[in-house]
């Protein structure tokens, strides 16, 4: 298990962030720039902390109240930074061995076989990274990252700088890298879709501070603020006051609208006349009957053809003054065009309540 | 004849002991330097890239001074009965000095080039500083280096003010090429300066050629 806790002042920003990580992958998700990249550098000690804690497998490899600081040679922490980062005159060989060259030759060339079996780029050993496509290229740093055995692999946005189709494939290969690397793996990206395909736990970043840790099923069941909402593809908010509690129900007034019905969050003290914020994804809101729990009639004010749904915003309340998002599987009919009248639905199970909104939390669509 | 041997024979070993030296020494400030961050680094920049700012002959008075009889580096060698001034030594003294800033720089700006994520990879795969030094940094480096290390050599060629205000003008001890041109033209033999011309030039050339295959390799900057 890795432990860190670490603090370090930068310019625009100060980072301050702790968390724990498993076997398994973890991603970190935030906008760029918010200190994902700096956390990776210090776990494995290529950037000095002003203050902090790092523990791998019960082995100390940070405590700056004990000045203890372990180089970064020795804390067996693999890297795959951004734009790779492969030794421009090694080989494809020589690059997965350069972590591994205290071994045996025998060993060593044993264990380089296998790895490049295993990430499919068994015939490249003579080639020279200028010769190799970014996909190939990503397979031999991450390779070569593992060569060496590392108790931790850390992952630099590795996915960004590929097209759709090539990163389709490589996602694939990280997650059945699982068996044969058993180690903790840490997955920073930015692509909120990317790190919820790839992850069981995650930490969301924000300005240099984890906003929210944990189990990817609880982070989407409730967000702890706007921005992990926003992050995590809430597009719809809901702001109001609750209005009644009745056994596990849970009523919401919204200025303007009607009440939303929600099943009462456990873990929440809530009361009649808080105010809350609700948020549902786009891809959960239906088209619906009239007169359905948690309908509310709206006017179609925008629509966009995507190849499988369709994206369509409208209006609604009693002056048409909140505009949702919602994405709706192809209409069947024409009924789906500005200035059609329709009623739209927010399921109760899909409505889930954010955290800590705040004053600015306001009903309708997240701006983007 | 031999005022053409005895020159291109002088000139051989300075130019070859020089660019030695100033190759090491270029290397290691420019490693030095390309990390130092402390508050000093514009001006110790300054005094390693003064002599290239300098002319030569003020270089050379500033030796002259430094290794001359009263000088302080010039007692002290005393003790030991040597003697700089106008001795060959003097001719590497006065080149080193004279081609040192180009090294430097040139050697500075590739180490900066190098991604520093490629020397970081090195590190958490286990290389040591010296490892990733030798392995990596100078490999990433190579064509800035080589291109620094041609024009040491040529500019060493060429060294002749601060020369000959330190080693003077002795045939067959001091006398490099660039000094014996001077003064067979200030004698009149014109004939005996054009063949040393003709050999520098053909040296120059070659060492031209060596110098744009190098600075073509340089990696553009991304």
């Amino acid at each position: 298990m890795l432990e860190v806790n670490i603090k370090k002042k930068l310019p625009g920003f100060d980072l301050e962030v702790a968390f724990s990580a498993d076997s398994g992958i973890m991603a970190m998700l935030g906008p760029s720039g918010s200190g994902k990249t700096m956390t990776l550098q210090c776990v494995a000690g290529l950037t000095q902390v002003d203050e902090g804690y790092i523990n791998l497998n019960g082995e100390v490899l940070l405590d700056t109240s004990r000045k203890i600081d372990i180089r970064p040679q020795v804390r067996r922490v693999g890297f795959v930074f951004q734009n790779y980062a492969l030794f421009p005159h090694l080989t494809v060989r020589d690059n997965i061995a350069y972590g591994i060259r205290h071994l045996e030759k025998a060993e060593s060339d044993g264990i380089i076989t296998r790895l490049m079996e295993n990430m499919h780029i068994a015939s490249l050993g003579h080639r020279f990274p200028s010769q190799l496509s970014a996909g190939q290229q990503q397979r031999v740093a991450l390779a070569r990252a593992i060569a060496p055995e590392p108790r931790v692999l850390l992952l630099d946005e590795p996915f960004s700088a590929l097209d759709a189709v090539v990163k389709e494939s490589l996602e694939i290969e990280l997650l059945s890298l699982q068996q044969f690397y058993k180690g903790i793996i840490i997955l920073v990206t930015h692509n909120f879709a990317e790190g919820y395909r790839m992850s069981s736990k995650m930490a969301i970043y924000e300005s240099g501070r984890i906003a929210q840790c944990g189990d990817k099923g609880k982070i989407v069941g409730s967000p702890a603020n706007l921005t992990v909402a926003g992050l995590m593809g809430f597009k719809n908010l809901l702001v109001g006051t609750v209005s009644q509690i009745i056994g596990q129900d849970l009523y919401l007034e919204v200025p303007g609208l009607s009440l939303f019905k929600i099943r009462l969050p456990e873990q929440m003290q809530l009361a009649v006349g808080m105010r809350l914020t609700l948020g549902i994804r786009s891809e959960f809101v239906r088209v619906s009957a009239a007169a359905e729990e948690n309908s509310l009639p709206g006017v179609v004010s925008g629509v966009i053809n995507e190849v499988a749904s369709t994206r369509c915003f409208f209006s609604a309340g009693a002056n048409l003054q909140y505009t949702f998002e919602a994405f709706l599987p192809p209409p069947a009919d024409a009924s789906l065009k500005v200035g059609s009248r329709l009623n739209f639905c927010f399921p109760t199970e899909h409505l889930v309540v954010v955290g800590q909104a705040g004053e600015t939390a306001q009903t309708g669509s997240l701006a983007g | 004849m031999d005022s053409y041997l005895l020159p291109l024979w002088i000139s051989c070993k300075t130019v070859l002991v020089t660019t030695a030296i100033t190759f090491i020494l270029g290397i290691a400030v420019a490693r030095w330097m390309a990390r130092y961050s402390g508050k000093y680094k514009g001006m110790i920049d300054g005094i390693f890239i003064l002599p290239l700012v300098l002319p030569p002959t003020v270089v050379g008075f500033g030796l002259l001074m430094l290794f001359g009889k009263n000088g302080p580096l010039g007692e002290f060698l005393s003790l030991f009965d040597m003697t700089v001034v106008f001795s060959w030594p003097a001719t590497v003294i006065a080149a080193v000095i004279m081609t040192f800033p180009l090294m430097y720089m040139s050697a500075r700006a590739g180490f900066e080039q190098v991604d520093v994520n490629i020397e970081n990879a090195a590190r958490t795969l286990g290389a040591s500083e010296w490892r990733v030094f030798w392995t990596i940094t100078m490999p990433a480096a190579r064509p800035a280096i080589m291109a620094a290390t041609v024009l040491a050599f040529a500019r060493a060629l060429g060294e002749f003010g601060a020369t000959l205000m330190l080693a003077g003008n002795i045939p067959g001890k001091t006398t490099t090429i660039p000094v014996a041109i001077y003064f067979n033209i200030q004698a009149g033999h014109t004939d005996k300066a054009m063949v040393l011309v003709f050999i520098v030039l053909a040296i120059s050339f070659v060492s031209l050629a060596a110098l744009t295959y190098w600075k073509l390799k340089i990696p553009a900057k991304p």
